[in-house]
């Protein structure tokens, strides 16, 4: 398995020259004035193009700016970011946490709540359970998570007043600034931090405003859980050893969810673990309607703005995350299924 | 299946209990205001955008600032008394300004502010001079340049030493020696390239250290390495508190602040992307004031308990017609030519065409049905608000004209074979669209030959295009940099204005004009120049004005105080004069 493990971790690395060959290249192909056109806001800065290109070197052979960009990487050195306004790994972290605050309590929800009514329908196919879910996946999948989001914010913040919008109230939020000594941000995550410091009710506050992102997470991204494991636990209540399990007398409960669950959930747990990878790049809708930007914003604005130096952090980001989650997910099969063994070849 | 749901609903619960009391509680002393600026910087050598004008102007000073709404009065603040060439504050020649600076000014930080932390400030500006910064707004009074460096990005020779005698300190006060007579100096030093900061405090914070022979490694700093981004300690009436990007930015009552002590002890700029969250924000009274864009003006007024605000802006949008339209590989003028399938390059240089098009524009249904008459369409670009702005005839919509205008143009060959071209305008913009959609079906209603199609591309290859003259006919707007009719008429009027020469628009009459409306120092004098320039807009058809726009405010009806000025956007706030009721 050590062998498999550090075999992985050395293709990781061809994976991030890679990407970043093929992401650099991409972002040549727009040109120096174009590239240039990212640092100006009005038609008075706009005269100083030709300065900025010359400042930045953006006219510069292909080979001598990613060099250029390596050796800066290399040195810890990701550049600045014109959307966040401040160096690259410092918006990184300002701006992951929030997102793996979400992602915290989503993702085990979105696992729980999916394998679960995934099993259910799978055993009771054609029964109201199976319909009800397949609606829910159904809407869950067609249904704008930007309308979602805002559809649960009008009626739960707007109508009644509830939970509020961002991270954490004004009220909290000043009590920090004025007293740094009496939290300490351990972790970055508010709801964690709160316990960690003793201050439950900023965990409490913290959490309060997490409740409808949460709900707009997993209702969007349930759906695909929910469908994977249905059919699985369809295919595998159709083999041969489940009608012998059954012949031999054992009941219900076990040939479910001891039998037949347990082999249906190896293809959830691959899907799982692209979803738990994808989650990591943020939600930009959840991100933008509850005022909570993350990752997700971060990466769309930098998109549009054409913020080199953040696209290609967050391609290294995103494929070192991808990398990671397929390695944990065949770990995580092999260790599932012991008929399943990792190739060392 | 009961118990977890149960266990589930008793969290949930216990959670909006909690908390739901203390975030709702109203503060009298706390101001919200939610908007999408985002702050780039709080370096007075680097901010340039509005957002970051906002927070610089609140925690440092100038040494004048406007007077209330005005925007061509003045009110002392750093100095004693606001220069004027009744007081000798201004010399007769207009080209020098002394300014005594009051003694009693402490910054944030303890130190006592000097004339020598005054003169430090604008050297330090000019030795800075980032690329795509304000520094120019400086520059050109003082020293009759636009940058330190030249096009190769090299440092101008014998640059310092100007600098060095630009600004002198004489007997306590400080003196400005312009390179030649500049009437909007005085607005130029309210914006935040004017503001005071400590000289030591800087310094000790890896600013310029004051020797001329070292400001060569000062100069043109990259965005992100200028030493007072995140960092401020002025003279304001407001501390920086605390700026997390993309979230919040806070601002706390100096207390120690001379004079009147603001009512608003703590105000927390928010910044909220979506407009239905800024909505229930300020519905909910999370918000005192949010960011309205002028679509969503009627859902606004229906909701209670908001007073309503309008405040005309020192802006214009405008549709200008290039006259040397590049035509390697361009798209948007077909084959080049004036077969019927194209355009030739130099189609807009005929005055006919440009009045066709004039002509088409229906300003009184574009005014109702698309600016829903929440916007001003403007006759000149010394739009209403600025000194010296006219009245001034304007072209009305009339097929009629358009038909008359087109058959003259080209010698009749504009009406007889038609043409063909695009029109451009910037991805998002709704209100240009409209323009051009607009101009297009009045343009085509009359004459099948005629064929201009519409097109969106994302403003920074909008940008890119129309500095290579690729767009014959390209929408753009403009904001004062400063409240002078020069920054407008200039820079649309001269052949090397920053739209001017992207128009390929060359009046040796009019560039004569316009340098010589920033060379005379009396009222009179300039009022007269800038009404020739304003009808020589009309005369001249250089383009089409297409709105200005009006800034909607909505605060929480017990907010009171506020100061509503032109030269200000929608991000400003004036903290300082704030109060609840």
């Amino acid at each position: 398995m050590l062998a498999f493990v550090i075999r992985r971790c050395i293709f990781l690395i061809f994976v991030l020259v890679g990407i970043s060959l093929l992401i650099f290249s991409i972002l040549m192909t727009f040109s120096p004035e174009r590239r240039a056109a990212a640092y100006v806001q009005s038609p008075q800065q706009a005269q100083n193009i030709p300065g900025i290109i010359q400042q930045y070197g953006l006219d510069q052979p292909f080979y001598v700016q990613y060099k250029q960009w390596m050796i800066q990487t290399f040195r810890g050195n990701f550049g600045w970011s014109l959307v966040a306004a401040q160096p690259v790994w410092d918006a990184f972290c300002q701006y992951f946490p929030v997102t793996l605050e979400l992602n915290i309590y989503a993702v085990p929800l979105t696992l729980i709540i999916g394998i679960y009514l995934g099993t259910l329908s799978g055993i009771y196919r054609g029964s109201f359970i199976d319909h009800f879910t397949r609606i829910v996946a159904i809407i869950g999948w067609s249904l704008p998570t930007f309308l979602f989001a805002l559809v649960l914010l009008m009626i739960f913040y707007g109508y009644f007043g509830w939970f509020g919008t961002g991270i954490i109230g004004d009220d909290f939020q000043l009590y920090l600034l004025n007293h740094p000594d009496q939290f300490i941000r351990y972790t970055g995550l508010y709801t964690i931090d709160g316990i960690l410091n003793g201050h439950s009710a900023i965990c409490m506050d913290a959490l309060k405003r997490l409740i409808l992102p949460v709900i707009t997470q997993v209702f969007v991204v349930v759906a695909l859980l929910m469908r994977i494991t249905r059919s699985s636990m369809i295919e595998e209540l159709s083999k041969d050893y489940i009608i012998t399990a059954r012949a031999k007398g054992a009941n219900d409960k076990i040939v479910y969810y001891k039998h037949a669950r347990k082999n249906a959930l190896i293809p959830t747990i691959t899907v799982a673990g692209q979803l738990i990878a994808l989650s990591m790049e943020g939600s930009v809708a959840v991100e933008i309607v509850f005022n909570r930007h993350g990752m997700g914003w971060w990466l769309v604005s930098s998109a549009t703005q054409l913020d080199t130096p953040v696209l290609m952090f967050m391609c290294m980001f995103m494929g070192l995350v991808f990398v990671l989650s397929n390695l944990i997910c065949d770990l995580l099969i092999a260790w599932w299924d012991p008929r399943i063994r990792l190739s060392t070849s | 299946m009961k118990q977890p749901v149960i266990i589930i609903g008793l969290c949930l619960l216990l959670i909006i209990s909690a908390t739901d009391g203390q975030s709702k509680s109203k503060h009298p002393d706390r101001f919200v205001f939610a908007s999408y600026g985002n702050v780039q910087t709080l370096d007075p050598c680097m901010a340039y955008d509005t957002t970051s004008h906002q927070r610089i102007l609140n925690i440092y000073e100038p040494l004048i600032f406007y007077d209330g709404s005005a925007v061509d009065q003045y009110i002392p603040v750093i100095a004693k008394k606001v220069p004027s060439l009744e007081n000798g504050g201004i010399s007769l020649d207009g080209m020098t300004y002394t300014f005594e600076i009051r003694n009693d000014i402490k910054f944030h930080e303890g130190q006592t502010l000097s004339p020598e932390d005054v003169i430090y400030s604008f050297k330090r500006n000019m030795i800075a001079d980032p690329e795509g910064g304000p520094i120019w707004l400086l520059l050109e009074p003082l020293l009759g340049i636009s940058s330190t460096r030249d096009e190769n990005g090299h440092i101008l020779p014998e640059v310092w030493g100007k600098i060095e005698q630009a600004i002198t300190i004489s007997n306590q006060n400080v003196v400005f020696h312009l390179i030649r007579p500049y009437p909007p100096f005085l607005s130029i030093l309210c914006s935040s390239v004017g503001v005071i900061i400590n000289k030591k405090w800087s310094i000790s914070k890896g600013c310029w250290n004051g020797n001329f022979n070292d400001a060569p490694k000062y100069n043109n700093p990259k965005m992100g390495r200028e030493p007072l981004q995140k960092i401020a300690n002025g003279t304001g009436p407001f501390r920086f508190k605390s700026w997390e990007v993309s979230k919040e930015f806070i601002f706390e009552c100096n207390e120690q602040y001379r004079g009147k002590k603001p009512a608003i002890k703590v105000a927390i700029f928010k910044f909220v992307k979506e407009w239905s969250t800024r909505k229930m924000m300020l519905q909910n009274g999370d918000a005192d004031r949010v960011s309205v864009d002028s679509m969503h003006i009627p859902e606004v007024l229906s909701l209670k308990g908001l007073s309503f605000y309008k405040v005309p802006q020192l802006s214009v949008s405008g549709a200008l017609f290039c006259r040397n339209i590049n035509k390697i590989g361009n798209p948007y003028i077909g084959s080049g030519q004036l077969d019927g399938n194209g355009i030739p390059p130099n189609f807009f240089s005929d005055i006919h065409i440009r009045k066709a098009f004039l002509h088409a524009f229906d300003r009184d249904m574009y005014r109702r049905d698309v600016l829903n008459n929440m916007a001003i369409v403007p006759t000149s670009p010394n739009i209403e608000g600025l000194p010296y702005h006219a009245n001034t005839p304007f072209y009305k919509y009339d097929p009629q004209k358009i038909v008359e205008h087109l058959k003259q143009a080209w010698n009749g060959k504009a009406w007889k074979k038609g043409f063909h071209m695009t029109i451009v305008y910037n991805t998002g913009n709704e209100m240009r669209e409209a323009a051009a959609l607009m101009l297009a079906e009045n343009l085509m209603a009359l004459n099948r030959h005629i064929q201009i199609e519409v097109q969106n591309v994302d403003w920074k290859d909008y940008l890119v295009n129309y500095r290579n003259y690729m767009y014959p006919f390209f929408l753009i707007g403009w904001s004062a940099d400063y409240a002078d009719p020069h920054n407008f008429i200039f820079n649309f009027m001269h052949s090397q204005g920053i739209l001017g020469k992207y128009i390929h628009y060359n009046n040796p009459e009019i560039d004569q004009l316009c340098e010589k409306g920033i060379q005379v120092v009396t009222s009179t004098e300039r009022k007269s120049i800038y009404e020739k320039l304003q009808h020589a807009w009309y005369e001249n058809a250089i383009g089409i004005l297409l709105y200005q726009q009006v800034n909607f405010r909505a605060y929480r009806d017990d907010i009171n105080g506020f100061v509503l000025n032109p030269i200000f956007d929608d991000e400003w706030e004036d903290l300082k004069t704030l109060y609840r009721r």
